[in-house]
């Protein structure tokens, strides 16, 4: 598409095509090309090739797992009862996508309004990331389609999922909501943007209630394994609180990586306010993250004090702690302190890279590495990740095919 | 956000509150205070020091619970010498919801053997962590599992200290956890002990109300100081279990987790839990005069024009 | 547990252990054979030699306590069984109920504080703990079917026998994972 629109092609940005008359629904779905040019398009990509062929080993292992159980697809451990569909799908991807919350924070709530031209991606990481949380959750589930139990047929309330069942339900409408503008713009539904506009407030401050709960009700979930997981990834006062603040740097970081992504893969999508601002937005973002990085890092040299596993770091987890820690905390920590001071940012997207590593890190060492320290090491069935692979794949082409046509990376020209 | 008057912003403010509010309010009530258990809950008082490994209460609990034929006749003792991942001993499964494990210690003339099965806790960490009420725990001591509400997330595997929940990964339609229920349904609800222990040619396993057996178990210790570790396993162990166990050797050298502590699993998910109600209350006000001081100018800015 | 089956069986038992002479023989003090079949369920009844056992014994306390006037060998019991305590009948189930954890038994020991002998086991544990205890420190048989046959019903209490499952190919994942 790239190399389309330095040929001089004009992706949708109104309702209107030059010629003055409107664009319909489906020739917006084809990003204003005609049918052949866009299979054209399509089959010209070779990441598209990339996803067929993971959708042709995963699609039918997928179905597989619904039809003939979770035994098939995984090791089904007794005693690792959560495996790569949580410890990735859902303890990686939530803290990822808590750049929803902050954007709308930023903007809506601080009235930063210079944020404005990134506050959309950041509320679309947010959602997809949820949506999909909530997909690996569903293939994970031993009765998926009892998804609903928790909230109407019978309630456990003193438990923290049912917390994070609750909170991440209203989450995701109260994304939706916010990202309807993006929609309406697209579709044309003036009233219902005008309506979101009337709530957001409402709407961005439960995304930040609703957000500090469930991010840290997602740490709160290993307080139940204080013997499980290893003591310098445990903390029974502080894992919440380590959860939370985790989450900032990590949404702000994969906004930044995305962000990234954007300008190197879909520049064609991309306007000029959008392109022009996003070096100053990414070092503004770089800057927020290593706020966050650095109380993260306190607060994690606080839980190791709290609970004194000093001696814990001599040994062979403890090096791997110290790995997680300089590679994951303290080394973007150190080069987005750099880059703010260098303006550089590039630099910044580096250590945006460093820190969405170390996140991840962090969560699956938590939910699956350190899990069990004293049993012995599960190693997931290959099936098990190959649809992790062909379902993170889904939340790509999904991410794309949003960012492709709603005005996410550009404004919408309103000029009716 | 220039065009957000009071009124609209209240308007917003409520919608958000009142989402919350129907997620938020009294979450967590039934979290605060610890339970000790019912006062006159059933257990069982296992010594073992006189199991001599029969597995007889292994083909009484495949009976009694319908449970699908073993692998093995359950008068094979090569079981003993199945080790699962990580050289671990065999466990709790779909299959068995008890098990005898054997024990080689160094000094000890026999082997040790000993029987696992779910303890039943006074305050359980599976029924605590369950998000859909699940577990129950009866007034006669059992904690019940409810298959037909079970969304299969398996956090009370997580939960439990013991190990004990299974899943039945093989089942597409209707997988459920599998555990040990003290033969509830069957026997004691009306006053029988579970089908193990009646079956356990050694009386191994004292059946009788909670506190008895714990007097019990302290006579027995004092009374043969010599051929017991003077510990009762199970009467503080995360909060005291309805199952437990007397050995003559320490528990830490046959596979018992000994730094489990005397506090139940929920008591380390207390913090979170204390701080839910807090942020429901403060965030909002908080958060709204972030917004009112952060957006002051301009707010001035408009009176001003208005003026 | 085949309940009514067992208290049929446990009356047979019964009748056979008070006959006064019939089915046992007596030697000098005491039963030369005694027919152990009360609880006999999955197992054969156990036909006891108690002439032999009467040769290996140091005394009659080692299995009997004090019901046969002797001092006990355990140094617990003696604290009160000194002097022996004879008793009318030294039948192991006279002592040692065979409905142990009934709610009647459970109503005997457990509901009284006075109670000393509130572990006691019963007549199952009893027999057990008692044969198997010493045969383990004499070196005398301690299998299962050593002593009792199982019968057909045992054999499929134990998925064994004819019951065996069907050997498998391989170990597999078998859930036990």
């Amino acid at each position: 598409m790239n190399s389309l629109k330095s040929q001089g092609f004009a992706p949708v940005v109104s309702h209107r095509k030059k010629d003055g008359s409107e664009w319909t629904v489906k020739e917006k779905l084809m990003l204003g090309l005609s049918p052949k040019e866009y299979m054209a398009v399509q089959l010209r990509n070779p990441f598209n090739w990339v996803l067929w062929a993971i959708y042709a080993v995963g699609l039918p292992i997928l179905v597989g797992r619904f039809i003939f159980g979770l035994g098939w697809v995984t090791h089904s451990s007794y005693d690792y009862p959560w495996g790569l569909f949580l410890g990735w799908g859902l303890f990686v991807m939530v803290p990822l996508s808590a750049s929803g919350f902050m954007m709308g924070t930023t903007v809506e709530l601080f009235g930063r309004k210079d944020f404005k031209s990134i506050e959309r991606l950041g509320l679309l990481n947010g959602l997809l990331g949820y949506l999909f949380a909530v997909m690996f959750l569903q293939v994970d589930l031993g009765q998926p389609w009892r998804l609903i139990y928790p909230m109407f047929v019978s309630l456990g309330p003193a438990a923290v999922l049912f917390l994070v069942a609750w909170h991440v339900a209203t989450y995701l409408s109260c994304q939706v909501a916010e990202l309807v503008p993006a929609f309406a713009e697209w579709m044309d539904f003036p009233k219902a943007k005008q309506f979101i506009k009337k709530i957001v407030l409402g709407l961005t401050v439960a995304g930040i209630i609703l957000s500090t709960l469930h991010q840290g009700a997602l740490g709160a979930l290993f307080t139940y394994a204080p013997g499980k997981v290893h003591p310098l990834w445990y903390s029974s006062s502080f894992q919440w609180f380590q959860f939370f603040v985790s989450a900032v740097f990590a949404g702000l970081s994969m906004l930044i990586v995305v962000s990234t992504l954007t300008k190197w893969f879909m520049r064609w999508r991309c306007d000029e306010t959008y392109l022009n601002n996003l070096s100053k937005l990414t070092l503004g973002l770089a800057k927020g993250a290593s706020l966050a990085l650095i109380t993260y890092l306190v607060i994690k040299i606080i839980g190791i004090a709290h609970d004194n596993d000093w001696q814990y770091l001599a040994s062979g987890w403890g090096a791997w702690f110290m790995f997680e820690m300089v590679v994951g905390v303290i080394l973007p920590l150190i080069i987005y302190t750099m880059a703010v001071r260098n303006s550089n940012a590039s630099l910044a997207r580096f250590g945006a890279f460093l820190a969405v590593f170390g996140l991840a890190l962090n969560r699956l060492n938590t939910a699956l590495i350190t899990f069990n320290w004293q049993l012995y090491q599960e190693i997931p069935h290959w099936r098990e990740v190959v649809i992790v692979v062909t379902v993170y794949a889904t939340y790509i082409v999904v991410y794309r095919a949003v960012l492709a046509r709603m005005p996410i990376l550009y404004t919408w020209k309103e000029n009716k | 956000m220039k065009k957000l008057h009071r009124r609209s912003f209240l308007k917003g403010g409520l919608a958000g509150g009142a989402a919350i509010a129907a997620v938020g309010t009294s979450k967590h009530a039934e979290a605060a205070g610890s339970f000790g258990g019912y006062p006159d809950s059933m257990g069982v008082l296992v010594d073992l020091t006189k199991c001599v490994g029969c597995r007889t209460c292994e083909a009484a609990c495949n009976k009694e619970q319908g449970l699908p034929a073993p692998d093995k006749s359950f008068d094979d003792p090569s079981v003993f010498e199945e080790k699962r991942e990580g050289g671990l001993p065999r466990r709790t499964t779909e299959k068995a919801y008890t098990v005898v494990q054997k024990y080689d210690v160094p000094g000890r003339e026999h082997p040790l053997f000993r029987k696992v099965q779910c303890n039943h806790c006074n305050e359980p960490a599976c029924l605590t962590s369950c998000f859909v009420n699940a577990y129950k725990k009866t007034p006669e001591g059992a904690v019940m599992y409810d298959p037909t509400v079970c969304v299969g997330c398996r956090t009370c595997m997580i939960a439990c200290p013991f190990y004990i929940p299974a899943y039945s990964y093989s089942s597409a339609i209707n997988p459920v956890v599998k555990k040990c229920i003290m033969c509830y349904d069957t026997r004691l609800k009306f006053g029988k002990p579970p089908a193990c222990v009646e079956a356990c040619p050694q009386e191994v396993m004292t059946f009788g109300k909670r506190k008895d057996l714990l007097k019990l178990a302290h006579q027995r210790i004092s009374e043969k100081p010599e051929a017991y570790v003077d510990h009762v396993y199970g009467e503080n162990e995360v909060g005291g279990t309805a199952w437990m166990y007397l050995s003559d050797v320490p528990f830490d050298k046959i596979g018992y987790d000994t730094h489990l502590g005397d506090q139940p699993i929920i008591s380390y998910v207390k913090e979170f839990l204390a701080i839910v109600p807090m942020v429901l209350t403060i965030w909002p006000a908080l958060f709204t005069g972030f917004h009112l001081l952060s957006n002051r100018k301009d707010a001035l800015k408009n009176e001003d024009n208005k003026s | 547990m085949g309940g009514r089956k067992k208290t049929l069986m446990g009356m047979a038992a019964l009748m056979l252990l008070t006959a006064p002479a019939g089915a046992q023989s007596w030697a000098a003090d005491g039963p030369g054979t005694v027919e152990l079949g009360s609880l006999a369920n999955h197992y054969s009844a156990v036909t006891f030699d108690h002439a032999m056992h009467v040769g290996v014994a140091a005394n009659c306390a080692e299995c009997h306590h004090h019901t046969t006037g002797l001092a006990p060998t355990d140094p617990n019991c003696v604290r009160c069984h000194e002097a022996g305590a004879q008793a009318r009948s030294v039948a192991c189930k006279d002592c040692h109920s065979d409905k142990r954890f009934s709610a009647e038994d459970l109503e005997k020991t457990g509901g009284n504080p006075q109670l000393y002998h509130k572990g006691k086991p019963g007549l199952k544990g009893a027999y057990h703990q008692k044969c198997l205890g010493c045969h383990t420190t004499m070196g005398g048989p301690t299998g299962c079917q050593d002593c009792h046959t199982r019968n057909d019903q045992g054999d499929a209490f134990f998925h064994s026998g004819k019951y065996a499952p069907a050997p498998k190919a391989s170990g597999g994942h078998g859930g036990g994972h």
